[in-house]
């Protein structure tokens, strides 16, 4: 069957620009084509990674045959074509157009924030606009405090670079813009939200319009020294750069061109572990806690080296290591690659962008990796994605996306995978026969009554898929924990084995998809443990309240695997006195000079390549492909296909679920200004009548052996049986979760306090 | 006698200035030189020129005044550098100049931007609005001189002149509800699919309907249609439907309602079509109590029980419907049927009514033996509701119980035979013919041409140049038919075609059912007699076509009834103005057009679309998007929606397709 493209799209052709024969296919603007022939057209509105804006007009170009000037940005170019992106005539239209952004525009580089980096300037040298012929009557506009970012409607140019990239990118969609004509206007819709992610609308400001609170009037661009890096926090490793000076971070910035950072990774940076020096006393007892722990515990924030040094330690010692999420992780893809014979799921991210229906199963996915939300959004505004949530809690902040919220009862995940599976798992043909035994053995009506999504539910996303090709399936944390979850795991396998799904296994915050991949970790603590940025008998930390300080992840240098399966590099970008992991590594034998040694030590078997730090790219070519790092190899792995029947779960009741707030992820978020605040328990009105809570009532409750004491508070937009329990502020403690991330929770040790007291 | 002073209207050039009476040139355009009853304009300038009406015209006021409306017009703009910018140097520059304060330099600089807006603008009012102040400021560079040289204001400068603007589009224009379309395909093409919605809904309330089953005249009057092919109009406005009863986001209003008055004013309407809801809708957002009366068990006209389900999902329409209904100062009576009797209480009870019921009445075929009471004789609307009222509400039973394994003759050539002969099909019928007088070209034209080729595709059989002599039946039932077949004899003369019978052509076709949709009457029952009320020639009510008021102060009709068979558009359009013109009649007893309605009737006079206009500035041969169907075996048993409707990457594609049409007018009064 002829797949419809009515549009023609990827046809060859061939086109001529400046005289320079240039072959592409046709759904390319000739932008694009000039781009990738390294032919330059001057442009002031267009933002790579979002479709063309057409507004400031800079772009236009002659083709043969056709009147009038033509816009590169947004028109495709046709077989044939011929082009012309310099005459004379063309120079001066451009030129004329920088004289009108120049109109009125206050000569205030002198102290503007964007000065050294700003568009305006750049084009306006670059077009010699020596004299300004133009006037026209001022208007005053007061500068507005938006919380993160500050808009200065003087300064705007009206490019709509930020309305498209809250539109089209991040999916926050508070930035609109007031038409108006001369007085047009950029607004912020949803200003009581104070989203971070407009953090990256600033950033493609091309001009000082809108900029950074916190950074405004700190220093000039030009003072501070990049260094490239990548985020560490969600585990989506996105591209970053610290931007310092005499050793303080003044900023975080990225290659806003092409790639997108979130609120935690741009304002998240001031986690360092600072004023530290070398204490001998304390390293002593370091090396000698290490060289005789049964077991070392350590958190998912920790880079691709330190990891294998821990493994290391293990081979050489035979100390356990524990790492709850990576763990659980580990075990999940390993049964998930049991049915499809690879170590990692296949899907990408881009992948996602391009999808015409989406399906989001046991994730928050906007507090739980944000990058993963950017690239469902951009399905949605590209591809009008049909995108079925499921979930037992509504996520308002996904509204504008979910065209089908599925609601199903905590711990009834397995029978919702088997669901999808029977559901969309198609003409199961090729599926081995003793898997298709066991399916048959499902009936659809009990794991309706299990998991609350009716068949009228199943029936509606089969409607809403029907007819179209390119689906994913995004998973995450809530299954990786679960009782049930190799099973889980197995069936929703079968999705992406047998019904062509593009699967991404959603890893959980930090690193934690580079630990399960590098190290050989167990389940329980035994003996006597050493704790890196976890508490342990002896802690080593990042945090500063261990008994060994230990570099934060901005202090190191070294790799993390991303949630697209790519390893990406970290710098140093602040200096730190004290020890590192490699140090007591060397003192108990393992040597290597340097941490970043073992980057081409790192298991090919599992997909690793044999490439030095030193020699990894770190850039976005100007067509926008990435080239940081390297994409890990896919690796086979012994097939298993076999999978079990449901097993019925009970209704939990009240429960809590653990999930930090945007742009929270760990204690060294937890640190940052700009982006800290009271951690509380947040539930729905029928939470609070179940368990008897109030709002504003203190309540005290323990959770893997970790003590709670937090701030109650009702909210009543939220619907369900629920309260939102976030780690983030609990420091040392945060790593010891390590259950499903629904659970009944006893309050009653809060009302006997209460009784007593 | 040519009242014309000087013009550059399109390609036009009179100026008839200093010559005697007799000799003055006449336009060949329908230019509005009296504004509106007695009050005559003294110019009119847009977007292809200037045209002055009287000899003492400020030239350089009607320049500046011309540019001022740029901005105060820029909802539409704003959007582009050299259109925001410039637009408002083009008015501080005239400005200065009318005000006795300008110099050479700024003529020149005006010049300058003036050529900047028209290479580089991003829509249609950037490239244009600099056109006609370059011809008043070449053809009437005496004025502009004297005011620089001498340092004076322009003669009439602060006068007490009207300046009345109007912004507009070919595609706007040429639409019966004049959508502003252009806003609503940015707004896909921003992806900011609410704005769609709302730019849709200042015209219309039924987005999801009319984003399916309108026949678009606006593509007929698409400029892109000059360059290579018109805009998918029609498709792209599903979109910001769709966005939100996906989403469930409140229901977008084009503007803030504003809340019931409560002054004891209310408006009655007949009918709960296409024309009634609009109409309700309308005077709802202005707070005005509206009560419709409908015959119907069900709401929604021709459009719900005459259009089926599978060019139509009913649950998608009833959004639109509940959209309307849920307006707080709206409510409804179904399975009230209105007579005379009725109607003459209704008119009393309420400050005005608006009527609105269509034409539902199936007319004949003139054929010899023709007896509506014969079995297997159905009319087209009384089959159509037996179809739709089953498939979508599950009242009555299924017309497969008297069509199926039966043979099925249709006559007609318009949507509602086309409607007719597909859910036949659908049906079950063994066999469904669609007989129609004239020939295939024809028929694409008066439906569409995915109608008509999705109709074969089902296995309709269209037999063309024929017409039934004579019905046969067996004193019980339709047995067979005796046609004629025509055929086209070219005048000799050089004038039309006529349609000859042929001497043997006649054909005898088995029959079982017949059912006519060769057009429908308006059912006229419900008006008193006594009222006298004027009909036009084809026994619709008759109103002036402006402020839809019939014969009878106080009583407005739109619609079919008013107008004849003719789309849901129409409906929508002529209802929201009976609407406006109601929502002012009843507090002052007049008929009166806004400033806005009186323009938006100048400009379709006028015309806005030129076909000969060739396009600057667009990159030709970029492919129009069609939207996927189901194919055949998929759809022909069944009422699944035949259309998909757009991709996300097809509908983007096909919003950055639009030009952007945008014109500004103005007359100055």
């Amino acid at each position: 069957m002829s797949r419809h493209n009515s549009l023609g799209l990827g046809k060859e052709i061939t086109v001529t620009i400046n005289g320079k024969e240039c072959k592409s296919t046709f759904g390319k603007t000739i932008l694009e084509i000039a781009r990738e022939n390294g032919i330059y057209i001057p442009t002031m509105c267009y933002l790579t990674k979002t479709l063309p804006i057409g507004s400031c007009r800079m772009c236009l170009v002659n083709v043969e045959g056709v009147d009038g000037a033509i816009l590169s940005c947004q028109e495709k170019a046709t077989d044939g074509a011929v082009v012309m992106t310099q005459t004379p005539e063309l120079y001066r239209e451009r030129q004329n157009i920088m004289k009108l952004y120049n109109v009125n525009h206050p000569l205030e580089c002198g102290v503007c924030d964007q000065s050294g980096e700003c568009d305006l300037q750049n084009k306006t040298l670059e077009f010699d606009v020596g004299d300004q012929p133009f006037t026209a009557r001022d208007q005053h506009r007061p500068v507005e405090n938006w919380g993160h970012v500050s808009y200065d409607p003087a300064l705007c140019i009206m490019c709509e670079k930020c309305v498209r990239v809250s539109t089209e990118i991040t999916g926050d969609e508070a930035l609109q813009l007031k038409f108006g004509g001369y007085s047009s206007s950029i607004v912020n819709v949803k200003k009581e939200k104070n989203y971070a992610s407009l953090g990256e609308a600033a950033a493609v400001c091309p001009v000082g319009a809108l900029v950074d609170t916190n950074f405004k009037y700190r220093t000039n661009a030009w003072e501070l020294t990049k260094i490239p890096s990548s985020c560490s926090h969600c585990g989506g490793g996105c591209q970053m750069s610290y931007e310092v000076k005499r050793d303080t971070i003044y900023r975080v910035s990225n290659h806003a061109e092409f790639s997108t950072l979130c609120g935690a990774g741009r304002y998240g940076f001031d986690y360092a572990n600072e004023g530290v020096s070398k204490d001998k006393e304390a390293f002593k007892s370091a090396v000698n806690a290490v060289a005789n722990a049964q077991s070392i515990l350590f958190a998912p924030q920790i880079s691709n080296e330190e990891a294998l040094i821990l493994q290391k330690i293990k081979e050489k010692q035979g100390t356990k290591l524990i790492c709850h999420e990576a763990r659980a992780y580990q075990k999940f893809m390993r049964a998930y690659g049991s049915i499809t014979g690879k170590n990692l799921f296949s899907g990408t991210l881009k992948k996602i962008s391009e999808s015409k229906g989406v399906i989001v199963f046991g994730t928050r996915i906007n507090n739980d990796a944000p990058n993963v939300k950017y690239h469902i959004n951009m399905a949605s505004k590209w591809h009008r994605a049909r995108v079925a949530y499921l979930h037992p809690i509504r996520d308002e902040e996904m509204k504008n996306i979910v065209t089908q919220f599925m609601h199903y009862a905590p711990g009834s995940e397995e029978a919702v995978a088997a669901q999808l599976v029977l559901a969309l798992s198609g003409e199961a043909e090729t599926m081995p026969q003793n898997i298709t035994s066991v399916l048959e053995t499902l009936d659809p009506e009990t794991l309706a009554a299990q998991s609350g999504i009716s068949s009228e539910e199943i029936g509606l996303l089969q409607n809403a898929l029907s007819k179209k090709q390119g689906f994913s399936l995004v998973v995450g944390s809530d299954l990786y924990a679960h009782p049930r979850a190799e099973n889980i795991a197995k069936l929703l396998a079968l999705l992406e084995r047998y019904a062509g799904f593009n699967v991404v296994c959603v890893p959980p915050a930090g690193n934690a998809m580079g630990v399960s991949l590098i190290c050989d970790l167990d389940d329980e603590i035994e003996g006597m443990s050493v704790g890196y940025n976890v508490k342990g008998d002896f802690t080593l930390s990042a945090l500063g309240e261990g008994d060994l300080d230990m570099p934060a992840m901005n202090q190191q240098e070294g790799t993390l695997v991303s949630n697209d399966k790519r390893l990406v590099p970290m710098h140093v970008a602040k200096s730190y006195g004290g020890y590192i992991l490699n140090d007591i590594a060397n003192a108990i034998g393992i040597e290597a000079e340097y941490t970043i040694e073992y980057t081409t030590a790192l298991p090919q078997l599992q997909g690793f390549k044999q490439e030095a730090f030193d020699d990894l790219p770190d850039y976005f070519d100007i067509s926008g492909r990435e080239h940081r790092g390297y994409l890990l190899d896919e690796v086979n792995i012994a097939l298993d296909q076999t999978i079990e029947a449901v097993e019925s779960t009970k209704n939990m009741g009240p429960v809590v679920y653990h999930c930090n707030p945007v742009e929270q992820f760990s204690p060294l978020t937890a640190k940052c200004e700009a982006i800290t605040g009271e951690a509380q328990l947040v539930g729905s009105a029928a939470f609070a009548k179940e368990t008897g809570l109030d709002d504003g009532q203190r309540v005290l409750y323990e959770i893997d052996g970790v003590t709670f004491s937090r701030v109650f508070k009702i909210d009543t937009s939220m619907s369900g049986n629920i309260a939102l329990n976030p780690s983030y502020d609990m420091g040392l403690s945060a790593a010891l979760l390590s259950s499903y991330r629904f659970k009944s929770v006893d309050f009653s040790s809060t009302k006997n306090e209460e009784a007593g007291s | 006698m040519s009242n014309i002073v000087f013009s550059t209207w399109r390609d036009e050039f009179i100026d008839n200035r200093g010559k005697p009476l007799e000799e003055w040139s006449e336009t060949e355009f329908k230019l509005p030189e009296t504004y509106h009853g007695d009050k005559s304009s003294k110019a009119f300038i847009g977007w292809d020129g200037v045209a002055i009406f009287t000899e003492d015209i400020d030239a350089v006021e009607l320049a500046s005044q011309y540019a001022a409306q740029y901005q105060q017009y820029s909802e539409a703009c704003g959007r582009c550098a050299p259109g925001r910018w410039g637009g408002r140097i083009l008015y501080d520059l005239l400005d200065k100049i009318a005000r006795g304060e300008g110099t050479h330099d700024d003529v020149v600089h005006l010049k300058e931007v003036s050529q900047t807006m028209m290479t580089t603008s991003k829509c249609e009012i950037g490239k244009t609005v600099p056109k006609p102040i370059l011809d008043l400021m070449e053809h009437y560079k005496a004025q502009f001189d004297r005011c620089i040289d001498a340092q004076v204001p322009s003669k009439h400068y602060g006068g007490d002149t009207s300046y009345i603007a109007k912004v507009t589009a070919p595609c706007t224009d040429m639409c019966p509800a004049h959508v502003d379309i252009p806003a609503y395909i940015e707004g896909v093409r921003d992806m900011i699919f609410t704005e769609s919605l709302q730019a849709t809904r200042q015209t219309m309330p039924l987005a999801h309907t009319c984003g399916r089953v309108c026949p678009h005249p606006c593509e007929d009057a698409c400029r892109r249609a000059n360059l290579d092919e018109p805009i998918s109009i029609m498709e792209l406005k599903r979109i910001g439907a769709d966005y939100e009863t996906d989403h469930q986001v409140p229901w977008l209003h084009p503007k803030e309602p504003k809340p019931p008055r409560n002054d004891g004013k209310k408006v009655a309407i007949i009918g709960a079509g296409p024309a009634g809801l609009t109409a309700a809708y309308y005077l709802a957002l202005e707070g005005i109590q509206v009560h419709i009366f409908e015959e119907l068990p069900v709401n929604g006209g021709e459009v719900a029980v005459g259009v089926p389900e599978y060019r139509m999902p009913i649950d998608k329409y009833n959004k639109d419907i509940e959209f309307v209904l849920q307006m707080p100062t709206v409510s409804i009576t179904n399975n009230h049927r209105v007579d005379a009797d009725r109607l003459k209480e209704i008119d009393a009870e309420y400050d005005a009514t608006l009527l609105a019921f269509g034409t539902r009445l199936s007319k004949k075929v003139y054929a010899e033996n023709e007896n509506p009471k014969m079995g297997g004789y159905w009319g087209a609307i009384a089959m159509l509701d037996k179809v739709n009222l089953w498939s979508k509400y599950g009242i009555g039973s299924p017309a497969s119980n008297e069509l199926k394994d039966k043979t099925v003759v249709c006559v007609g050539g318009g949507f509602t035979s086309m409607d007719v002969v597909r859910c036949s099909v659908r049906e079950g019928a063994k066999k469904v013919i669609m007989l129609y007088r004239r020939d295939e070209g024809t028929i694409i034209r008066n439906t569409t041409y995915e109608e008509y080729h999705e109709a074969v595709e089902e296995g309709v059989e269209f037999i063309f140049y024929s017409a039934i002599e004579e019905i046969i039946d067996d004193g019980e039932k339709i047995t067979k038919l005796k046609c004629n077949r025509f055929e086209l004899v070219p005048d000799p003369n050089g004038g039309r075609a006529q349609l000859v019978k042929m001497e043997d052509g006649d054909f005898e076709l088995e029959c079982d059912y017949l059912i006519p949709a060769v057009s429908q009457a308006a059912d006229l029952q419900l008006i008193p007699e006594e009222w006298n009320i004027e009909l036009t020639s084809w026994n619709t009510l008759l109103t002036n076509g402006k402020d839809y008021m019939t014969s009878r102060p106080g009583l407005f009709a739109a619609g079919d009834c008013e107008y004849g068979p003719m789309t849901i558009v129409n409906a929508v359009g002529q209802a929201r103005r009976a609407a406006s013109v109601i929502s002012r009649y009843i507090y002052d007893g007049k008929c009166t057009l806004t400033d806005d309605e009186i323009m938006e009737d100048h400009l379709n006079k006028l015309k806005v679309y030129d076909k000969k206009e060739k396009i600057t500035g667009w990159m030709p041969g970029l492919p129009r998007a069609v939207s996927e169907k189901l194919g055949v075996d998929e759809r022909k048993d069944n009422n699944r929606e035949v259309n998909l409707g757009f991709t996300g990457e097809e509908a983007i594609a096909e919003a950055e397709r639009c030009m952007r049409c945008y014109y500004i007018s103005m007359v100055a009064v």
